[in-house]
């Protein structure tokens, strides 16, 4: 196990650095001069002198990139212009909004998606069947940035069930964690009605059923228990890309994370602060992958021999 | 599998009484005595001697009083002070105070609270952003517990208005000052509870308590202000909602002029917004009635400069732009800026044109967009997060920008907005627009008294009016939405809500 | 001949009627849709708007045509570019192997560690918002996907008959590459781009819905949701209609490419599978 463990993460680095890497030649990539782009035509050579000293810009690319990873490794992502707070603060700050949203979600997305899936596993070919598949249809091609202003419309206007936007009370993360799962969800039933097709055929639980176990319990004991396995671990790396998607729900509903953050800080075109945001979520992403892949190596023993 | 499918109706059923029942107990029943009031933004702190945000400067005007204060038409009046005069050789102010007052906790209002409040303004060290205010206070002293004593470098007209700066107690851990409100508590970001004070020397509030309750979110307000569990929201208000507002026999919307002055600022050092033929061309090219009418919902008046009609230095015999696309168009193929295809796809020349991210500024600058293309100028409309494109301007990085002043009071502003000598960062002549005629005429309105100084701004108003510096837009309106049974409340023109202590709820 | 899955009927008719929308814009919007009219502003449907006005009285049916022309010219540019540079790529690595493989995977690797639309929306912060730029950071994420795909594709073709011949006899690499392994991957890469397209059109109106994508007078879908949401209370119809053409048309394409590939693949069309 242990050296699964480590194989795992050693593959995982040519990522981590490429990522930094990435990040890192973002603010270079820009057309023309970033100072400039940051500041404007019209800017005072001394705020630009200023700036391009802060970002270390009259230095050498390469030392800069050193200084760059240096920073990355003891959590100093410099200062935002505009702020001045500490980067690496300011993402603290939001991350564990975020955080809080996504599980959020995940926890709709999963307590929807496997009933749903195991339903239209069971009743295959009927109408349930389609029915679910419709709808898992229909929550996939749903754009989180209309879904998410439907439900407020719905919900929080026209109902007034339920807060329209912000982070005051539990309630409010109701809708976000809805717009952020459902496609989550649709995905996650789909996977789930298709490996519950497959247990469902196979020898012990045919065996079950011959010994005149009811077909309730074969299916919620057996069946239910064998095909969550594979569910759980895409709920796994899904929960990393729920990391991206909160960005677009995060605007919509002024939730205060990392996603907002991220939009706020390339509106104020402040590029040490979207640096930071971007390497942040990219690099969670990575992590949870990362876990996710160890957790599954834990439960499910015959992925460390691969 | 039927009882399974049983299970799942239950469950559903549950939710929606749960759904339910949670919606019945958010609806919350006005508590007598209590009233609250909604804000877009919290106060970054309350300290009169320190802020300079706009919602501290509301609700310190409920928790303390100045020496002076403003009347709704930008005259002064007594408040902590009854009375002073000024002495010559040397030159002095001398202030005799109310006696009786106290603070909210108890202690009593001496003058040597003022001392020690000029004392933290004037001291350096404390950096405080109203020092600049004070550049001609050399010291204060008191005399005795009523009487405070200003020594002045020379006398100016906007002295007086700047000691309408609220007095806290200092030493205190928590606000304390002598106003019409006490702070209970401040949750940050959440709301600001305040509490009558009983005792207040002009009589006290109706209200026993005040929630001023932060809702980032407009529709949030609205929809909060709807359900009753907020009984007054203020602007900004998207006049899109006010034909609701008004449907609504529950609500009603209450406007007021304000001391606001929109326009389009010019950066005067660039080879096209410089140039006088380009602004007066723009100037001619929009239709700001239009805006008014249809976008703002009539929640503006017009404007022809930054000085209110309603202030004793108005004046309105000032050069006037109105809507006109054809003059545009001449007076820009005079100014050697042809169109090259007539009405078609080209333009004569784009302007870049910086707005905040407000939906409402994008709007009228997309309609403006639109305008300025049927004479041949082309907009490039660039919205930034307000912090990036607040210091844009500051910088002068930008060809035109859209803004609004808040509070217009003293006409001593015009210097600040347009002397030579007031650039950024220090002052706000953000178009670096210089004019030695304007510069002798606003350093001659500090010192100036009476009709002179009236004379001085007019024809300072001519001047700005000639080089449009400025296009003016129009003067928003100030407009607070309320519970019907809400009364006397209306906002003052520098949004103020100290109109809070006279306010009472009808049963 | 085989008939064909009622899927690939569904979402070819609905993304057929979306095509026709878009190249026809100018015939079906009844005006141009930049021209404002301030005085209908927010207006709902009606006889001379059919889908209203938006804020600033422009006619929404003219705006989510042209909107409709966008999205449509991102989806397909986006795809193809994509999708041949992707495969190219992929091909080659999975075709040479050894180093430039696994270098090539690596970066896929690298680019696919940005989670949704993350790394479109770190590149439009620094070239700055505009539809051009938006193509140019959709196919910067794009192409990875469709190289893992031709990359394994490739890897399990390697091993055929066919081509071990066509190397014996001594073919060119790029002769292997154009002539026998790209168009023997081809089948896989149409369904992929199928969904490519749809994931474009939802990533460009995404961008534009976060002020990243087109900018004004242009309508694009993404930016008329995000124009519209302040209007939720007043004017619902603003955010309804656009984003209502967006759900469709995705799921018109995603019905469209399942139909492909259940086409393509009779043996899962067999068991019923969608």
């Amino acid at each position: 196990m242990r050296a699964f463990v480590i194989r795992r993460i050693m593959t995982s680095i040519p990522s981590v650095l490429g990522v930094v890497t990435l990040v890192f030649f973002m603010i270079h990539l820009a057309p023309g001069d970033p100072v400039e782009i940051m500041l404007g035509e019209n800017a005072a050579p001394a705020d630009r002198a200023a700036l391009t000293k802060q970002l270390k810009l009259d230095r050498p690319i390469f030392e800069q990139y050193l200084s760059f990873l240096r920073g990355v490794a003891t959590l100093d992502l410099g200062e935002s212009i505009h702020t001045k707070k500490s980067v690496a603060g300011s993402i603290a700050e939001r991350y564990g909004a975020t955080l809080k949203l996504a599980l959020a979600s995940m926890l709709f997305a999963v307590t929807l998606a496997i009933p749903l899936g195991a339903l239209a596993a069971v009743k295959k070919d009927t109408r349930y069947d389609r029915g679910a598949m419709m709808a898992s249809l229909v929550g996939v091609s749903m754009p989180s940035f209309w879904l998410g202003p439907m439900l407020i419309l719905a919900f929080a206007v026209e109902l007034k069930w339920l807060p329209v936007a912000g982070a005051d009370d539990w309630s409010s993360i109701i809708l976000p964690a809805v717009t952020l799962g459902s496609a989550m969800s649709a995905i996650l039933a789909r996977l789930t009605r298709s490996t519950m097709i497959e247990t469902l055929g196979e020898e012990y639980i045919i065996t079950a059923r011959a010994k005149g176990l009811s077909g309730f319990a074969v299916i919620f004991k057996h069946a239910l228990g064998n095909a969550l396995l594979p569910v759980v671990t895409i709920a796994g790396l899904q929960l990393g890309a729920l990391l991206g998607g909160a960005i677009i729900t995060e605007t919509i509903f002024a939730w205060p994370g990392l996603g907002r953050l991220t939009i706020q800080a390339i509106n104020a075109r402040d590029y040490p602060l979207t640096q930071g945001c971007v390497l942040t979520i990219a690099l969670s992403y990575v992590a949870v992958n990362l876990l996710t892949d160890i957790l599954y190596a834990l439960i499910d023993p015959r992925v460390r021999l691969k | 599998m039927t009882r399974g499918w049983f299970c799942w109706d239950n469950a559903a059923l549950f939710a929606f009484i749960a759904f339910f029942s949670f919606s019945c107990s958010k609806t919350p029943a006005v508590e007598q005595g209590s009233l609250t009031m909604a804000l877009e933004a919290g106060p970054a702190m309350i300290d009169p001697l320190k802020s300079t945000d706009a919602v501290a400067a509301k609700i310190e005007g409920l928790v303390f009083n100045g020496l002076v204060k403003r009347n709704d038409d930008f005259t002064i009046s007594p408040d902590l002070a009854e009375r002073w005069e000024f002495i010559a050789d040397p030159l002095r102010a001398v202030f005799h105070l109310r006696s009786g007052v106290k603070f909210h906790d108890g202690s009593a209002f001496t003058s040597n609270d003022v001392k020690r409040a000029m004392d933290f303004i004037l001291n350096p060290e404390n950096a405080s952003p109203l020092r600049s205010s004070f550049a001609d206070v050399k010291s204060v002293e008191v005399s005795d517990d009523h009487t405070v004593i200003f020594n002045l470098n020379r006398k100016t007209a906007p002295f007086l208005s700047s000691l309408t700066l609220g007095i806290p107690k200092l030493g205190a851990s928590n606000p304390v000052g002598t106003g019409p409100f006490r702070i209970v508590e401040i949750k940050r970001d959440d709301k600001v509870i305040l509490e009558r004070n009983a005792v207040y020397f002009d009589g006290a509030p109706k209200m026993s308590r005040l929630i001023i309750k932060i809702i980032p979110d407009e529709t949030v307000r609205t929809l909060s202000l709807e359900s009753g569990e907020v009984q007054i929201i203020m602007n900004p208000i998207t006049p899109d909602l006010l034909p609701r507002f008004r449907e609504n026999q529950r609500l009603k919307a209450v406007t007021s002029p304000s001391a606001n002055y929109s326009y389009l600022g010019f950066n005067m050092e660039d080879p096209l917004a410089g140039n006088i033929a380009v602004r007066k061309a723009v100037a001619h090219a929009i239709d700001r009635q239009s805006v008014m009418s249809h976008i703002l919902k009539g929640l503006a008046e017009p404007a022809t400069g930054p000085i209110s009609p309603n202030s004793g230095f108005y004046e309105g015999a000032v050069e006037r732009y109105g809507y006109d696309p054809e003059k545009a168009k001449k007076i820009l193929d005079e100014a050697g800026f042809p169109d090259p295809d007539g009405s078609g796809p080209t333009k004569r020349f784009t302007l870049r044109y910086s707005t905040s991210q407000n939906e409402l500024r994008r709007r009228i600058a997309e309609v403006f967009q639109w305008q300025l293309e049927k004479v041949g100028i082309g907009l490039d409309i660039r919205s930034y997060e307000w912090g990036a494109f607040y210091a844009d301007i500051k910088k002068g990085n930008f060809q035109i920008f859209s803004l609004t002043w808040v509070g217009v009071a003293d006409p001593d502003i015009l210097r600040y907005m347009f002397h030579s000598e007031s650039m950024p960062p220090d002052g706000a002549n953000r178009g670096r627009y210089k004019n030695a005629e304007l510069d002798l005429l606003l350093s001659a309105g500090v010192t100036a008294d009476g009709e002179g100084r009236r004379r001085v701004y007019s024809e300072a108003q001519k001047i700005i009016a000639r080089d449009l510096p400025y296009v003016s837009l129009w003067r928003p309106l100030n407009v607070a939405v309320t519970d019907r049974r809400v009364r006397e409340f209306h906002l003052s023109p520098d949004e103020g809500i100290k109109s809070l202590k006279n306010v009472y709820v009808e049963n | 001949m085989k008939s064909l899955p009622l899927n690939l009927k569904i979402g070819f008719a609905v993304t057929l009627a979306f095509v026709l929308i878009a190249l026809f814009a100018p015939w079906i919007a009844p005006m141009s849709p930049l021209e404002q009219d301030l005085y209908g502003g927010l207006a709902g449907p009606g006889s001379d708007h059919l889908l209203g006005q938006d804020r600033l009285g422009r006619d929404m049916l003219s705006r989510i045509a042209y909107g409709a022309r966008i999205s449509l010219f991102v989806g397909l540019v986006v795809t193809v570019v994509s999708v041949t540079v992707g495969s190219l790529i992929g091909a080659t690595a999975g075709y040479a192997g050894g180093r430039v493989d696994d270098f090539v995977m690596r970066v896929c690797d690298v680019f696919l560690a940005f989670p949704g639309i993350l790394l479109a929306i770190a590149i439009m912060a620094v070239t700055g918002p505009s539809i051009s730029n938006v193509m140019l950071a959709l196919c910067l994420m794009g192409w990875t996907s469709y190289a893992r795909l031709a990359r394994g594709q490739t890897l399990s073709l390697k091993e055929r008959e066919f081509i071990k011949a066509a190397i014996a006899m001594g073919a060119s690499h790029p002769r292997i590459v154009f002539r026998h392994i790209l168009p023997n991957i081809a089948a896989p890469l149409t369904v992929e781009a199928t969904f490519g397209v749809a994931s474009a059109i939802v990533a460009e109106a995404g961008l534009s819905f976060l002020g990243l994508g087109a900018q004004p007078p242009y309508p694009s879908l993404g930016s008329m949701l995000a124009e519209g949401r302040q209007f939720i209370l007043v004017a619902p119809h603003l955010i309804m209609f656009p984003g209502a053409v967006i759900m469709l048309v995705v799921m018109g394409v995603n019905f469209f490419g399942d139909g492909i590939r259940d086409w393509l693949d009779p043996k899962r069309h067999a068991r019923g599978d969608s």
